[in-house]
């Protein structure tokens, strides 16, 4: 759980010298080659890198959704690596919220169902002014009856976010929140992530490939071949557009 | 194209396999039917052979339903020697065979019986007409020794050179066994085992010394037909000859009926699990088509013509099913090899000497699985040709729930006409018809029922938590293929309600019927022994029993009809038993003077036909005369005075005469039969003390008063377990259906899965998810075939009360019922397992997985 009164340099969630291989031998890939890293608490961080660099996996690994082969990931004082498949899904319930490039949300269910469906598996109660305080910053209060068959791809992606924001999450991990939409959505998506960081106190650790919504973040991490090879702080779309560059040259 | 065609099978093989199993259980079964009847056909035919080879000329019965064998029936008539030896010398005729047969059993040395269900033969001396072979040792031709059977000798252990005490009708009688025979393929001649007594012993063991024989063959030289001719000269009365060949043609058409019959009837359970397959295989390729829409329409767009698009799908069909029906008929003959080695194991055998693969069984399920396949694949074929190339662009394949207005309409009109005509209908043909209709509106109708069925019962599986309410909303995304899934659970449950609710009225019906007919308690019938004094004293020592009518009864024939006469005190007999005068009086009876039975047709109103062996062409009455004959050709005319009226009982006991009469032409013969009546008290004591006296005396059977009522219910139990356990076949494959759809949904579902994980669904209730949409789809198909069925089952019964005199009340098994329900569900639990474990399987990390 966030809490106001911690000291904003803890860290929300890190790796250390995480390792992820693919096959055996001479045929080995090796998607992440000994990352240690930390993400701050209250802090937007945003990880690139070219195709192939590692940046999903690294997400992936540290969320819980995918087991390092080497090392350790924490969240918290989690040592993650040390919970069983049980465990890690309710780690993820308690402690984790998600957002998908695909809204991935459930057909059957009307708006407010889908975001309130963690907490109901749960089987905990939302705060009703914090969930009032999403939906409106998400402006999706005069859709919340509607099943998902019946809101745009833009209406969706709200609904994803708020679901993942209203049970106050220690950590958000978002895998290219703004790749399906048209950028106008998009800009309105970033902008609740960062109002998410800014005035709540929310941790978020995103994945993107794209420069502008990179330039939401406090920090951004560079990834090659499966290693961090820079870090930007305060970055902007064209700077982080120059560094991308490097990788291609 | 073909190429395409038989890629696409190898690459879906997972997604088939359902189909194929589906094929292949109703092609198994049909073929292994086949192969089984078949093979019990020939042996049955073959052993007609086997044990009538070489016979020319048959002296049998006149009356057909007592062949050989029936030495049970009370009435039977027997060949006298004196009758053999006229036919022995007829000129032409070279030797022959009396049949004779009687109960026997072993007393072992702890003084309890054992095989008692053996059948004593007299041993057959002429080589060439003797059925039996003779294994080891030798045959039985002196006093004291017999020949066992190769069953019987291994089950209990016998072997030649044993000194053993055989219960016959004369009581204890010490014997060796001095060989071990076999007939034809199998061990042993009559059910229960056979034990060949010699010559000297038979007719004192079997028959109380009488030389008389139940049936009689002859052979000899010449024109079969010359020599029948002959013989019917000197055949007795109540006997004729037929020749050899139209005898043997007979017995096989016997044996043969029964295994066609038999045959037909199973083949047509097979056919019906085939066709509940049909709708698996349809709703396997209906999702197919819908995951491979993106597939289809890349074709569609590169220029494939619907034509072609339909052909690949139909092509597609006929490949599996051709597959799956070359395997259904492997199945079926390793199924047959492995009954075949089961029933060995547990000292069984099936009839005949192996299995031939028969072309006709092969050919037809061949065909029957390919053709069901290919016209279940008819209507998926048919959407997958009306596939729009822009379906390509499209994200994802649209669900529709949606049921369009006039299935609905088809629906109601089909079940309301189909109501309205079996209830008002005045014919088979449109009551068969209505009933059709209603089914027929059922199905088109499922998918209302799919979807109005899960709502109903979403407030209930709601408490279990998300996990039921989302298992309630997936069933109702596609209500057609939950609908069809459901189906094929539907129709077989549908026939074993309507098979359990109309088969339990119509047997409540006989039974009632039957019952109406008051009867004695007990009937103790002694064949070829008697029922002396000591019995008699013996059964009244039972507790409860008040009282012992015993009577003499003799076969004879009155103006020509095969039947018996009895005689017996009269006081005693219509006191114990339902023997009473339905014109004239029993009191009048005395020299010259016969009580008969009433044959006459108002008298033969009761629901039951009774009158067997009794006179009946011409309508006798009080004061005619009839003439008696006896089995030894003895004639007598008499007076009838009294009619006595049809009943249980008085079957029993045919005609009456008095006992002075009865003394004067047969002898001082002791009492056959007996009538008891036990006081209402320990039924099941006294039933058990009285068989526990008959045990000790092979020549004695009791039958309870109720016998045919009980006889007829456990024809009636039979038949409703055996339909049942056949029709279990289709529920088993509906069973595969509800697995198949469920593995296909999770793979459509599997990035919802994948989410539902991620945000913290644990694999336990994942399963449960799983577990519940199956559960439930099996209930309401189960909960629709039992409804269906009782409502079909009620209008049945309605419409026989309406076209017949016949009031059957339904009776309804509730205990049954709820068993089907339950058993519905559990099936669909256990449907799930399979689904379920692969829903926590699949990656989560599918759901992230962008496009």
């Amino acid at each position: 759980m966030p809490s106001a009164s911690a000291p904003p340099v803890s860290t929300a969630a890190r790796a250390v010298d995480a390792r992820k291989t693919y096959g055996a031998g001479e045929a080995a890939v090796h998607a992440l080659a000994g990352v240690t890293v930390s993400f701050p608490e209250r802090e937007f961080t945003a990880i690139m890198g070219p195709s192939g660099s590692g940046k999903s996996t690294l997400m992936q690994c540290v969320a819980g959704l995918d087991r390092l082969t080497s090392g350790s990931a924490y969240i918290g004082d989690t040592d993650i690596s040390q919970l069983n498949k049980t465990q890690l899904t309710l780690l993820r319930r308690d402690r984790l919220g998600f957002i998908f490039q695909q809204y991935n949300l459930i057909p059957s269910l009307t708006a407010r169902e889908n975001i309130l469906l963690p907490m109901t598996l749960a089987g905990t109660r939302p705060d009703p002014e914090w969930f009032d305080t999403i939906v409106r910053t998400v402006g999706m209060g005069d859709r919340l009856g509607n099943l998902p068959s019946e809101l745009s791809g833009g209406q969706q992606q709200r609904v994803a976010v708020a679901r993942a924001l209203v049970p106050r999450p220690d950590i958000v991990f978002a895998d290219e929140p703004t790749g399906a939409l048209d950028s106008r959505t998009g800009i309105e998506i970033l902008s609740f992530m960062r109002r998410a960081v800014d005035e709540t106190g929310q941790t978020i650790v995103m994945v993107t490939h794209d420069p502008h919504a990179a330039s939401y973040a406090n920090t951004v991490l560079f990834l090659e071949d499966g290693q961090i090879v820079d870090s930007m702080e305060a970055p902007t779309a064209d700077r982080v557009l120059d560094r991308m560059k490097r990788f291609e040259g | 194209m073909l190429r395409l065609v038989l890629s696409s099978v190898r690459h879906n093989a997972g997604r088939y396999l359902a189909t194929l199993v589906a094929i292949v259980t109703g092609v198994g079964f049909y073929t292994a039917v086949g192969f089984i009847s078949d093979r019990v056909i020939d042996s049955l035919e073959g052993n007609v052979d086997a044990q009538y080879g070489n016979v020319d000329v048959a002296v049998i019965p006149e009356d057909p339903t007592t062949a050989e064998g029936a030495a049970h029936d009370p009435a039977e008539l027997r060949i006298s020697q004196d009758s053999v030896d006229r036919l022995l010398a007829l000129p032409g005729i070279e030797g022959g065979a009396g049949i004779l047969t009687g109960s026997v059993a072993f007393l072992g040395d702890d003084g309890r019986a054992f095989a008692t269900g053996a059948t004593g033969r007299l041993w057959v001396t002429d080589p060439d007409l003797d059925p039996l072979q003779v294994d080891s040792g030798e045959a039985p031709t002196r006093s004291g020794q017999i020949a066992v059977d190769r069953g019987l000798a291994d089950d209990e252990g016998l072997e030649v050179g044993d000194d053993v005490t055989l219960l016959t009708l004369a009581g204890k009688e010490p014997a060796t066994i001095v060989g071990i025979t076999s007939f034809g393929d199998s061990d042993a001649l009559d059910d229960g085992g056979t034990v060949s007594i010699s010559e000297a012993d038979a007719f004192d063991w079997l028959n109380s010394g009488q030389h008389e024989y139940e049936t009689y063959y002859l052979r000899g030289s010449g024109d079969q037909q010359d020599l029948v001719d002959e013989a019917d000269a000197v055949v007795p009365s109540g006997f004729r000859a037929q020749t050899g060949d139209d005898f043997r043609d007979d017995q096989r058409e016997t044996a043969g009926t029964f295994g066609n019959t038999l045959k037909k009837g199973l083949q047509a359970f097979a056919i019906l699990a085939l066709l509940v397959g049909g709708f698996v295989i349809y709703n396997t390729f209906s999702v197919i088509v819908a995951q491979r829409l993106r597939e289809l329409a890349v074709l569609a767009a590169i220029g494939a013509t619907p034509r072609q698009l339909k052909r690949s799908l139909r092509l597609e069909g006929l490949a599996i099913g051709v597959v799956g029906s070359v395997l259904g008929v492997v199945a079926g003959f390793v199924l047959t090899l492995l009954l075949d080695l089961v029933l060995r194991v547990t000292g069984n055998s099936l009839p005949g000497s192996g299995t031939t693969i028969g072309v006709a069984n092969v050919v037809g399920g061949l065909v029957l699985g390919t053709v069901i396949t290919v016209l279940s694949v008819m209507i998926p074929a048919r959407r997958a040709a009306r596939t729009e190339p822009i379906e390509a662009m499209r994200d994802a394949a649209v669900e529709s729930n949606r049921l369009g207005r006039t299935r609905g309409l088809i629906c109601l009109a089909l079940v309301v006409l189909g109501l309205a005509a079996t209830l008002v209908g005045t014919g088979i043909a449109t009551i068969g018809l209505g009933l059709l209709a209603f089914m027929a509106g059922v199905f088109v109708g499922a998918p209302y029922i799919a979807k109005g069925g899960a709502r109903l019962s979403r407030p209930l599986l709601e408490r279990v938590g998300m996990e039921g309410r989302l298992a309630v909303d997936n069933s109702i995304r596609n209500p057609k293929r939950t609908a069809t899934t459901a189906n094929a659970l539907l129709i077989g449950v549908f026939l074993v309600t309507l098979v359990a609710v109309a088969g339990n009225s119509m047997k409540d019906f006989a039974v009632g019927e039957v019952n109406k007919l008051q009867s004695a308690d007990y009937l103790v019938t002694s064949t070829g022994g008697t029922i002396d004094p000591t019995f008699v004293s013996k059964l009244e020592q039972v507790p409860d029993v008040s009282r012992v009518a015993p009577f003499r009864r003799e076969p004879v024939t009155i103006d020509g009809e095969a039947t018996v006469v009895s005689s017996g005190d009269l006081g005693d007999l219509t006191a114990v038993a339902n023997v009473r005068a339905s014109a004239g009086s029993l009191d009048d009876l005395g020299p010259g003077k016969i009580a008969v039975l009433d044959t006459r047709p108002e008298a033969q109103g009761s629901a039951v036909e009774l009158s067997t062996g009794s006179v009946q062409d011409q309508h006798v009455d009080v004061g005619s005369t009839v003439a008696l004959e006896d089995n030894r050709g003895h004639q007598q005319d008499f007076t009838v005075v009294a009619l006595i009226e049809p009943s249980l009982d008085s079957v029993q006991v045919g005609s009456l005469l008095d006992p002075d009469t009865f003394d004067s032409l047969f002898g001082q013969v002791a009492p056959t039969v007996a009538f008891l009546d036990v006081d209402s008290g320990a039924q099941s004591e006294t039933k058990d003390a009285i068989n526990d006296l008959a045990d000790l005396r092979p020549d004695i059977t009791v039958q309870e008063g109720n016998a045919i009522g009980q006889l007829i219910g456990t024809i009636f139990d039979f038949l409703i377990k055996a339909v049942t356990g056949l029709l279990l076949m289709s529920v088993v494959i509906a069973l595969i259906g509800i697995i198949n759809t469920m593995s296909l949904s999770i793979l459509e579902r599997r990035r919802e899965l994948g989410l539902l994980r991620i945000i913290g669904m644990t694999d336990n209730r994942v399963r449960r998810m799983v577990t519940l949409e199956s559960a439930l789809i099996a209930f309401l198909g189960t909960l629709s075939g039992l409804i269906s069925g009782l409502v079909v089952a009620l209008a049945l019964v309605l419409s026989i009360n309406r076209l017949s005199e016949a009031t059957i009340s339904p009776s309804v098994p509730y205990l049954e019922l709820v068993g089907i329900l339950v058993l519905g569900v559990a099936l669909g639990v256990l449907a799930a397992l399979v689904p379920a474990r692969r829903s926590t399987r699949l990656p989560v990390l599918d759901a992230i997985a962008a496009g």
